[in-house]
């Protein structure tokens, strides 16, 4: 019996033309209006849309929690068949207590570091219910398993900085569900994640939407875990909700230009640079006090008219249970589509001649020291242990190719590009570039070889003197290197501005007035001046938007074909890997587990580790089938890694194996070679993990 | 078939304070007839219901038009509520039967769904047991819906299953019960499908001692 008596009833929450604003000292900023919606008992609406659409406005203003200078201009939200607006704080604070539960991104916001988890969680039984606290502790318990909380009694024993930022999650889902919510909102609960992690989480809020029939609304800005969670699926755009549809419909037929075109940015898995293009949503998200007069959307869209531009859609039915505003929704085939000229990557074709080697990476290990903490270590004698973060590691790269390095956090991806570009001390092994050797630290380094190798750093607001100019901070690397004459440098500087798509004004800009995308661009036009041969690029793109995400890898595809680069590329998300990448090394704990060719690596035969990271990928398609594999624990830590096959401890697919795999934990597995340098090291036999379903099944 | 299946979770509650007239309007609005009433922490202190909060005549007795409407503008719903030692309440794992005996012996047409403590977590109204009841019967699939009379003895019962079985059709949904008016008896409604009437008519007709006294063709039901 799949229907529950509840569905008929009214809705859990309904928002009714919502409308909130900011009051700034130029006047009220409307963040968000007239945004209409409801959620019913057992249902997860997913929001999607860019940073600064005011997904997250809505969700705090559902619970009025906008801060001093957020406000509700007008509309209603009925919860319960009550009116939330207007209630006062002491009503809504209890409300907030017992029926509506919040999860956030971060999980550290929602606990407190200096009261174990237990403290933390008996409270909210004891304090808010008068339940003694034996019962509350058996009660959270309870709930810890529920969310598939490993070993839950001693977890309640430990401080939140004890325990993985998954476990975190966890914990705050479980305190968000030991009051039985009605209503739940979750504001990007899994952003912060490893892949595994987030799928675990995943699977975990669509059991307890089925269990608890709670009502889920959802925010994401990506695509892949709102076409896992959610029922149906809300797009937000400049604080305006333009479509919405049931979860299968809105992926199969998007009606608005801007659901369509945010689909086109993200590549689907198993989409390779050669086969497909990603095109980028052309411009960027109005600001609020600065909207077009008509249609919102009108200024990037590829089907605006003159009415588009006067008159202002409203959300209007199209189809059974499908709402969406766009005047010309009916008139617009998605697979009519055709990119206009500008967002068209400019490929130059790339060399046929076979590349030679330029990075050849030999039994590289860092290891970082670590203090026993005994009282012998004062004096030089305690037993030294050592954080293996990166053990073993080697390949090769041609010239003008990309390796892409995928694995969870703490497998030593980043540290493995620290050593190379000399941030961190080499322990062991070797890496020749170019004929240099990698060996020193960046600061004892020739000058030519600093140079020749760059880095593009994920988080560009870090990386940047926020006092500088972007000219000055582009400039900086042309002055050092020499790389041409110092009269040239202000041409030099706005020729490397237009290559990253910004034009000369942005000089004298400082980094402050730039967006997320256009200091990323920043960042690579500075990592690209002294004309490098390679450059290690550690997760990019992960801080940015879908549609700037597909403007910037396009941007790095461009200037490597130009210039030939080589490069590395970290990235948490696979589709993006396989996408950019020629070659994949696939890490664990430090080692490689499996590498070759791009395409290799996304079919079988994979390692058992590749496979489960596969399987956890959010997938943009609801329509594609994908096994249930789910990684049991966290990744084992690098102190004190397992013996024989570091991969043991948390392996599905040991049991191939005869004694159920009792080899793994004794010996190292071989390398074997399924041919075209692609190598997996694993004692299962390549036969059989080659006849191992494909985790993937794409719908043609 | 336990309670917690067939509740409605997260029922719309209110606290003693807010007024009737409120209480009334929540109820007509949400298309439901009874409000857990409850103190902090969804701690169950009473039950209102539609019925209930419609006044009776000799309630407002004496009371003027003003007097009345400044009565119902004060009037809460802790004054007017059944109190928790009034109403009875029912366990999420209990079974549908026992929901039904509860509300049958207190003339009750729901009873909140609460946990140890008294934290209310649902509802189960007539209703749900309506649906539970239809497709406990009724299942959701159209077939022939069968009854028979048979003796109350051993091995009875297994004579139809028996039968059915041997002919492969599908059995979706069986209730038992004792005959209405015919003691010694029991009735069986087995509902078979992937069968024609005829066959499964012969079928039955073979077994010596039963009785068939009632058999049609049943549709599907909108679903709920």
């Amino acid at each position: 019996m799949t229907t529950s008596p509840g569905k008929m009833n009214e809705p859990v929450v309904r928002v009714q033309n919502l409308a909130i604003a900011y009051e700034t000292h130029s006047g009220d900023v409307n963040a968000v209006r007239d945004v209409s919606f409801e959620i019913h008992r057992g249902e997860t609406l997913g929001l999607v849309g860019e940073s600064g659409c005011g997904k997250s406005t809505v969700a705090y203003g559902l619970v009025n929690y906008l801060g001093r200078n957020g406000k509700i201009v007008h509309g209603e939200i009925i919860f319960q068949g009550e009116s939330l607006v207007g209630r006062s704080p002491e009503e809504l604070r209890k409300l907030r207590g017992d029926q509506i539960a919040m999860v956030y991104q971060d999980p550290m916001t929602s606990l407190n570091p200096v009261l174990r988890v237990g403290q933390q969680m008996t409270e909210v039984l004891t304090v808010h219910r008068g339940i003694s606290v034996d019962e509350a502790r058996t009660r959270c318990v309870e709930m810890l398993r529920r969310v598939y909380m490993p070993d839950p009694e001693a977890v309640m024993g430990r401080y939140p900085h004890q325990i993985s930022g998954g476990q975190q999650q966890r914990v705050v889902i479980a305190m968000a569900l030991l009051n039985n919510p009605a209503l739940l909102v979750m504001d990007e609960p899994t952003t912060a994640l490893d892949v595994t992690v987030e799928a675990a989480v995943l699977d975990l809020v669509a059991d307890l939407r089925r269990d608890f029939d709670t009502a889920i609304l959802f925010i994401s800005h990506n695509l892949g875990v709102v076409a896992r969670v959610s029922s149906r699926v809300g797009v937000m755009y400049a604080g305006e909700m333009v479509e919405q549809a049931p979860v299968r419909e809105i992926f199969a037929h998007p009606r608005h230009p801007y659901t369509q075109g945010l689909m086109r940015c993200v590549p689907r898995l198993g989409a390779d640079k050669a086969g497909s293009v990603l095109y980028p949503i052309r411009g960027r998200v109005p600001a609020p006090d600065r909207l077009p007069p008509g249609c919102v959307f009108e200024p990037r869209c590829d089907y605006a008219t003159e009415h588009c531009r006067q008159e202002r859609p409203a959300l209007r039915q199209i189809s059974n249970r499908h709402m969406v505003s766009c005047l010309r929704a009916e008139h617009i085939r998605a697979s009519e589509w055709q990119p206009t000229e500008d967002i068209i990557p400019l490929m130059p074709a790339a060399d046929a001649a076979e590349p030679e080697t330029i990075l050849n990476v030999d039994g590289l290990r860092t290891y970082y020291k670590q203090s026993s903490g005994s009282p012998l270590d004062l004096i030089g004698l305690g037993k030294k242990r050592y954080v293996r973060a990166v053990d073993g590691v080697s390949f090769t790269i041609p010239q003008g190719k990309t390796l892409g390095v995928v694995g969870e956090s703490g497998c030593g991806k980043s540290t493995l590009i620290k050593t190379l570009i000399g941030l961190e001390p080499m322990t062991g092994g070797a890496a020749q570039f170019l004929g240099f050797d990698l060996e020193k630290k960046a600061s004892k380094r020739d000058m030519g070889l600093i140079r020749e190798l760059q880095m593009v750093f994920q988080n560009p607001d870090a990386t940047m003197n926020p006092s500088y100019s972007v000219g000055t901070q582009i400039e900086r690397p042309l002055r050092r290197f020499k790389v041409v004459p110092p009269n040239q440098i202000h041409a030099e500087v706005v020729r490397l501005l237009r290559a990253v798509k910004l034009d000369e004004h942005y000089y004298d800009r400082r980094p402050r007035q730039l967006s997320g995308g256009e200091k990323q661009r920043v960042g690579i036009a500075r990592a690209f001046a002294g004309r490098p041969d390679l450059v290690l690029c550690d997760e990019p793109v992960s801080a940015l938007d879908v549609s700037v995400q597909a403007a910037v890898l396009n941007l790095l595809l461009e200037i490597q074909r130009e210039q030939g680069t080589t490069m590395i590329f970290i990235a948490h998300d696979l589709s993006v890997v396989r996408f950019f990448s020629d070659y994949v090394a696939v890490m664990y704990l430090g080692q490689i587990v499996e590498i070759g060719p791009a395409e290799a690596i996304y079919a079988p035969p994979y390692h058992p580790y590749t496979e489960s990271l596969l399987a956890a990928v959010p997938i943009p398609d609801p329509s594609v089938a994908q096994q249930h594999i789910r990684l049991e624990g966290s990744v084992p830590s690098p102190l004190n890694p397992p013996s024989g096959c570091r991969f043991h401890t948390r392996c599905p697919r040991r049991q191939l194996l005869p004694d159920g795999g009792a080899i793994c934990e004794r010996e190292v597995p071989p390398m074997q070679d399924a041919g075209d340098g692609h190598q997996i090291h694993c004692h299962i036999p390549l036969e059989t993990l080659h006849d191992l379903e494909p985790v993937v099944q794409i719908a043609a | 078939m336990l309670v917690k299946d067939y509740m409605t979770r997260h029922p719309i509650l209110v606290d003693t304070s807010r007024r009737v007239v409120e209480a009334q309007r929540l109820m007509a609005e949400s298309k439901v007839g009874h409000l857990p009433v409850v103190a902090d922490g969804k701690r169950l202190l009473g039950m209102v219901s539609r019925a209930a909060l419609s006044l009776r005549p000799e309630q407002l007795e004496g009371l003027s038009f003003w007097d009345l409407t400044d009565y119902m503008a004060r009037l809460t719903v802790g004054r007017v509520m059944t109190p928790l030692s009034d109403i009875h309440t029912i366990s999420p794992s209990s079974t549908l039967e026992e929901a039904a005996d509860l509300m049958i012996a207190g003339h009750v047409t729901a009873l909140p769904v609460v946990e140890e403590g008294g934290v209310v977590v649902g509802i189960i109204t007539q209703t749900d047991l309506m649906v539970e009841l239809r497709n406990l019967l009724g299942a959701i699939e159209p077939g022939w819906r069968v009854v028979l009379r048979v003796p109350d003895r051993e091995g009875e019962f297994r004579k139809i299953m028996l039968a059915l079985a041997t002919s492969n059709w599908g059995v979706m949904a069986m209730g038992c019960v004792r005959s209405p008016r015919h003691p010694g008896f029991w009735d069986v409604l087995v509902k078979v499908r992937y069968c024609e009437r005829e066959e499964l008519v012969a079928e039955l007709k073979k077994i010596a001692g039963q009785e068939i006294i009632d058999i049609r063709e049943t549709t599907s039901y909108t679903e709920r």
